[in-house]
């Protein structure tokens, strides 16, 4: 997975800047089809290098890890049953979960934050995450039985999203009430997944407890399918509307003009943004922040208009798996689950956006 | 008069030079049946639970020592209402001041993270510096900090807005209730006890917390008081207020110490309790129009009745369990937010 990541984009139809923009359009597999800038494209490729990177140390740091000459030698050599055990069920599956789910929330970031033009749109603001876990923490320890977990989840963050629909007035259309509707959401969840963490035991509660804070311990192969399918579907979606999205930001009427469809396309970008952040939520549970920081990273590195939903995807993919290595590597005692240091973090970052880079936006 | 705080708002004080006499009358009468509305919630809430009780075992257990059951479940549920009324008192006056200071109708100290603030204070001080109990004192440099900060991140150019500021306090939240998560499940043992402060609860505290936090809750409002003709100033627009001889910059620390004071105080007794602050003052402000010497003691009376009155549906609604106060709130409240919202109109 990161080593197709690094090595998608660097194709030879955008390394050079051909005089016809024809030359220009980068069209790989389900990843690119957008025109493409050399600064986007190079971007992607040191991301990539990032995310291959980090890959090697999740698997080869730490007591169980995998020594680095034998994770490098080509397949079929023989590995120990130990690290056999540690690649096929502990750090293996969690990685993919972590690259997928964070290439999903990058892209739900992305997507959303072009909809509603403003960098604040995104599903951790409007309670899409924490719906999914009151979602999760009703059908998990609540209702038990009717539904497995991750249906349970997804249940929570479409509830979720027909209360901000509902509870604006106006729909998706205006952003600032969607914000103020979904913080109204937020706090409604969380106060029910707290009700039922306080009504259940300890033992109990630390089952769903990834689904509390956003966690990526514990997953299985079942898990990064589950994704990784997502993400197969939702892909080539985010593709064909990522140009007609891009035209719908330069206004409704332009954009109905040139033939886009402006409440169509939007409309369309909602669903595969919810759907998106959905899969992500369901597997890892609402990790914070990293829908919206990714597109903002993403857009301030390649400095390129419209959704960057490539570049998106490969942020959003490596600051989860950045957080996530620190949360197996670093100094914290305990594991703790990645959503609390991805809050942490994001929060902070969103904070300085705030103060420095904020102030002339009309929030 | 359902429009919140703002400069169109004609000054009270000149609606009451023409002399409406009987408008005055009419409030002081509603502040009677408010504090007659507060007297029920306490009664309310000793009466009604798991063990309910009729009104006059109540008042008799209350009136003539005994040993009788009524007096034991009475006695136990004295601290929770006492605490109820004044962690209510604190939380909608805390409120009033966050809406006058930030001109703002989305003020609230849980929703704008100043009850984040105190709580990650005080889990700092329980977990790393051995502090033993949720005290006031640790929760003051929080709250106050998440005030100031709130604030610097919610002043854009153009001012301060509502939607940055309920943004910037649900950013503070959010970082904050990390913050608070991570401490609690690295120190497992220290927070045994405080399972159910963390969601925000009456339940289960005793006296001695009341007494703890009420010299903080007295300067708070006092310092309420003295702000009263300020807020009302400042309500006509900052330049108005200036050329009217106001520093706005004293009234808006001022504003702020006591927020910080009453939202510390009420954190620490009963956990961080969104939306009390907001959604009273809303209440009350049609009735009583903007003139803060009318909405604060309204908000002072009914601050608590609401939080009762949300403590006892808790008790009502899961028996024989029971809801946690800060639950309901969030329940009763963000309906209230997103009305709220829609009568901003496009000021958003």
């Amino acid at each position: 997975m990161p080593a197709s990541t690094a090595v998608q984009p660097r194709t030879p139809p955008a390394t050079g800047a051909p005089p016809r923009p024809a030359a220009r359009v980068l069209r790989i597999g389900t990843w690119v089809s957008v025109p493409v800038k050399p600064r986007s494209v190079v971007v992607g490729v040191l991301i990539g290098a990032g995310l291959f990177v980090t890959a090697l140390l999740t698997l080869t740091l730490g007591d169980l890890g995998v020594p680095i000459t034998r994770l490098l030698i080509p397949f079929g050599a023989e590995l120990g049953a130990q690290e056999e055990f540690v690649l096929s069920r502990l750090r293996g599956p969690r990685l993919a979960v972590t690259l997928t789910a964070g290439a999903g929330l990058g892209i739900a970031g992305a997507l959303f934050q072009t909809v509603t033009r403003n960098p604040l749109g995104s599903p951790d603001v409007i309670g899409l995450a924490a719906g999914a876990s009151a979602g999760a923490a009703a059908f998990g320890l609540m209702w038990t039985g009717i539904i497995p977990l991750p249906a349970g989840a997804l249940v929570g963050a479409v509830v979720a999203m027909v209360l901000v629909y509902a509870g604006t007035g106006q729909g998706f259309s205006s952003p600032a009430r969607m914000i103020i509707v979904g913080i109204g959401v937020n706090a409604m969840a969380l106060a029910f997944v707290q009700w039922i963490i306080t009504r259940t035991t300890r033992e109990q509660a630390t089952v769903i407890a990834a689904y509390l804070n956003g966690s990526t311990a514990s997953r299985s192969w079942d898990d990064a399918r589950l994704m990784g399918l997502a993400m197969l579907v939702l892909l080539p979606c985010t593709l064909a509307l990522s140009r007609r999205l891009q035209i719908a930001d330069m206004g409704d009427e332009l954009a109905d003009a040139l033939g886009a469809g402006a409440v169509r396309t939007k409309v369309a970008a909602v669903v595969v943004a919810i759907c998106s952040a959905t899969a992500a939520v369901t597997v890892v549970g609402p990790v914070a922040f990293v829908a919206l920081m990714a597109p903002q990273i993403g857009r301030r590195l390649t400095r390129a208009p419209g959704p960057n939903i490539a570049v998106a995807a490969l942020t959003g993919a490596l600051i989860l798996a950045v957080a996530d290595l620190a949360v197996q590597q670093g100094p914290f005692g305990v594991q703790l689950p990645v959503g609390i240091l991805t809050a942490g973090v994001g929060g902070v970052y969103l904070g300085y956006l705030l103060m420095k880079e904020w102030k002339r936006i009309s929030v | 008069m359902t429009t919140s705080i703002s400069s169109a708002t004609p000054s009270p004080a000149s609606t009451e030079a023409h002399g409406d006499r009987g408008r005055a009358a009419r409030l002081a009468l509603g502040l009677l049946l408010a504090a007659a509305a507060l007297a029920v919630a306490c009664l309310a809430s000793l009466a009604i639970g798991n063990k309910a009780l009729s009104l006059s075992e109540v008042w008799l257990a209350l009136t003539q020592p005994g040993e009788s059951y009524a007096h034991v479940v009475v006695d136990s549920r004295i601290p929770r209402t006492v605490l109820g009324a004044v962690a209510g008192t604190s939380l909608a006056v805390a409120g009033v001041i966050i809406q006058g200071i930030t001109r703002n109708p989305l003020g609230d100290p849980g929703l704008l993270g100043v009850n984040a603030g105190a709580s990650a204070a005080i889990v700092t001080g329980i977990a790393f510096l051995g502090v033993g109990s949720a005290s006031v004192w640790a929760a003051i440099p929080g709250a106050f900090l998440a005030v100031v900060v709130v604030y610097v991140l919610g002043s854009g150019r153009r001012g301060v807005t509502p939607l940055r500021l309920v943004l910037a306090g649900a950013v503070i939240t959010a970082v904050l209730t990390a913050y608070v998560q991570a401490v609690a499940l690295t120190h497992p043992d220290a927070f045994d006890n405080y399972r159910f402060w963390v969601v925000g609860a009456l339940a289960g505290r005793g006296f001695d917390v009341v007494g703890e936090v009420i010299p903080f809750v007295v300067a708070g409002l006092g310092l309420a008081i003295l702000l009263v003709p300020g807020m009302n100033v400042l309500a006509l627009g900052d330049d108005t207020a200036r050329a009217l001889g106001a520093s706005t910059a004293l009234i808006r620390v001022g504003g702020a110490a006591s927020a910080t004071l009453l939202s510390a105080a009420a954190t620490a007794a009963c956990g961080p309790i969104a939306f009390v602050g907001l959604a009273v003052p809303h209440m009350v402000r049609p009735f009583t129009g903007p003139d803060h010497r009318w909405l604060l003691p309204y908000c002072a009376m009914l601050g608590p009745v609401l939080l009762l009155a949300a403590d006892i549906i808790g008790r009502i609604v899961v028996r024989p369990g029971e809801l946690m106060v800060g639950i309901v709130t969030a329940f009763l409240g963000a309906p209230i937010l997103m009305l709220s919202v829609r009568r901003m109109k496009g000021r958003a």
